[in-house]
């Protein structure tokens, strides 16, 4: 599985789930992350078509498909939820 | 507590039978000096002049004050027609006030309009001013009650505070609420969160903290300036009917567009809008951050700043406006009326000052939850939706001081 984390400096709710992914990653270390900043990384925030709001976290299973996406500020504890019960996808 | 309670009760009781003995002993004394007071029903404006007239009455033994409502009786709107043509004046606007030969349109407060009516008083008073309006009535049909005594006492001691005037408790209170709700959504902050961004790149602490500075303090003072343009505006055209009925319904609009937001952005987060602006602040700034004068860069941010909040006021979804209308319906001196601008001003900024220290001193970007900026959306869209009602069918409670 691979989370794809769209973001961009100018908005506070991406700036409050930086610590919160942070300590996500550092609990479960095989959890594949990737942060792309709205403004300067264009190719990838057409691609998965990140035009709502922000942040945008992508799950992505093995194939590379999609299976969920989530806006706002999700709480660790969802998002902890979320991703054990993908493990396997 | 109940002993206090009860000592409360006892001086409202002791207040009002004051009230009323004094009330008692003026209707003994005669009168000599008529007070004609024309005024329409939900005109904040006539509330504040009914307060002032009660005080005068008060002060002066001999005033008869008819209070003549012009929308609900045909008789006193016929009188106050005869009164308009006698005296060659505009009567389309109350309250109107008749005085012996003189007339006032309007209320602004009791220093100019309050003083010009006294002073009409005293000249009837030395000079014996014939009365025109007691020979243009036949008859006053609806004439009402004297103006109501209070029966709330106007100051309280209370420990440790000291003396407090009830009337003036209200609005600090809704001050801080509204500027509080205003400064959780600011607009300016996504420029700030940018600015501090690109600050850290700098690696030069002094010009990070004049360049943030320069820019919090540049907000703050432009949505001063606003809000004391829009004051001094409301306050000059308060007293026509249509423009508070227009603000009141930019607060129902405002309550609305803060339902839907807090209904339809569950998650929160920050929505994706403007992009070309966006590019074009964050090209401004990228290039006023390398300037090497630093005088030059920091008008450059002030200058930022001032459009910046100049242009994003439309997103603070009316609540300045709403804010000054309130001010303006109240009777206040008016030094207080900036004094309460500076509060709410400081409070609005408050957020923008956390987020800016917090990250200069950690050196980390530090945001502010969108959920808590959402749940302001949704007590925002409750008082705006209070105030919008109030505004347009009550603006009398909105009247404070």
């Amino acid at each position: 599985m691979k989370v794809l984390k769209f973001g961009a400096v100018w908005c506070s709710g991406c700036i409050v789930m930086k610590p919160r992914w942070q300590e996500i990653e550092k609990e479960n270390s095989w959890l594949k992350t990737e942060y792309y900043d709205f403004d300067k990384d264009k190719e990838a925030v057409e691609k998965w078509k990140i035009d709502k709001n922000l942040p945008t976290f992508v799950f992505l299973g093995k194939n590379g498909k999609e299976f969920l996406r989530l806006h706002g500020e999700p709480s660790k504890e969802e998002l902890l939820k979320v991703i054990n019960e993908n493990k396997n996808k | 507590m109940k002993k206090l309670v009860n000592f409360f009760l006892f001086c409202i009781l002791l207040f009002s039978l004051f009230s009323s003995l004094s009330l008692a002993q003026e209707t003994n004394q005669s009168k000599e000096i008529n007070i004609y007071f024309f005024w329409a029903e939900g005109c904040p404006h006539c509330s504040a002049e009914k307060v002032f007239l009660s005080k005068l009455d008060e002060k002066y033994d001999n005033l008869d004050i008819h209070i003549l409502e012009v929308t609900k009786s045909r008789e006193n709107a016929e009188l106050l027609a005869k009164i308009g043509n006698e005296l060659n004046a505009d009567v389309s606007g109350v309250p109107f006030t008749v005085i012996g030969k003189q007339y006032f349109i309007g209320w602004y407060n009791e220093e100019t309009t309050g003083k010009a009516i006294e002073d009409a008083v005293q000249c009837v008073i030395k000079n014996h001013c014939a009365d025109i309006v007691s020979g243009l009535i036949t008859q006053i049909t609806q004439k009402e009650q004297p103006v109501s005594k209070n029966l709330i006492p106007e100051k309280l001691n209370l420990p440790i505070i000291g003396e407090v005037e009830t009337k003036s408790l209200s609005l600090p209170i809704l001050t801080m609420l509204i500027a509080g709700l205003d400064g959780f959504n600011p607009c300016a902050m996504w420029v700030l969160l940018f600015l501090i961004s690109l600050l850290f790149g700098i690696q030069n602490k002094k010009r990070m903290w004049i360049f943030g500075g320069g820019f919090i303090a540049a907000s703050a003072f432009i949505y001063f300036l606003f809000m004391t343009a829009w004051l001094k505006l409301v306050t000059f055209l308060g007293f026509i009917l249509w423009v508070r009925l227009a603000i009141g319904s930019v607060a129902l609009w405002a309550a609305y567009s803060n339902f839907k937001e807090y209904f339809t952005n569950p998650t929160g987060g920050c929505k994706v809008t403007g992009e070309k602006k966006r590019q074009k602040v964050f090209e401004y700034l990228k290039k006023i951050i390398t300037e090497r004068n630093v005088i030059i860069a920091f008008l450059g941010i002030v200058a930022l700043a001032f459009a910046v909040n100049l242009i994003e006021l439309v997103c603070s979804l009316g609540l300045p406006a709403v804010y000054t209308q309130i001010l303006a319906l109240s009777n206040l001196p008016g030094w207080l009326y900036y004094l309460y601008l500076i509060l709410y001003v400081f409070i609005f900024i408050l957020p923008l000052l956390f987020i800016f220290i917090i990250s200069m001193k950690t050196l980390q970007l530090t945001g502010i939850s969108t959920k808590h900026g959402r749940i302001a959306r949704l007590i925002s869209g409750i008082i705006m939706l209070i105030l919008g009602l109030l505004m347009i069918f009550k603006p009398e409670l909105l009247m404070f001081g």
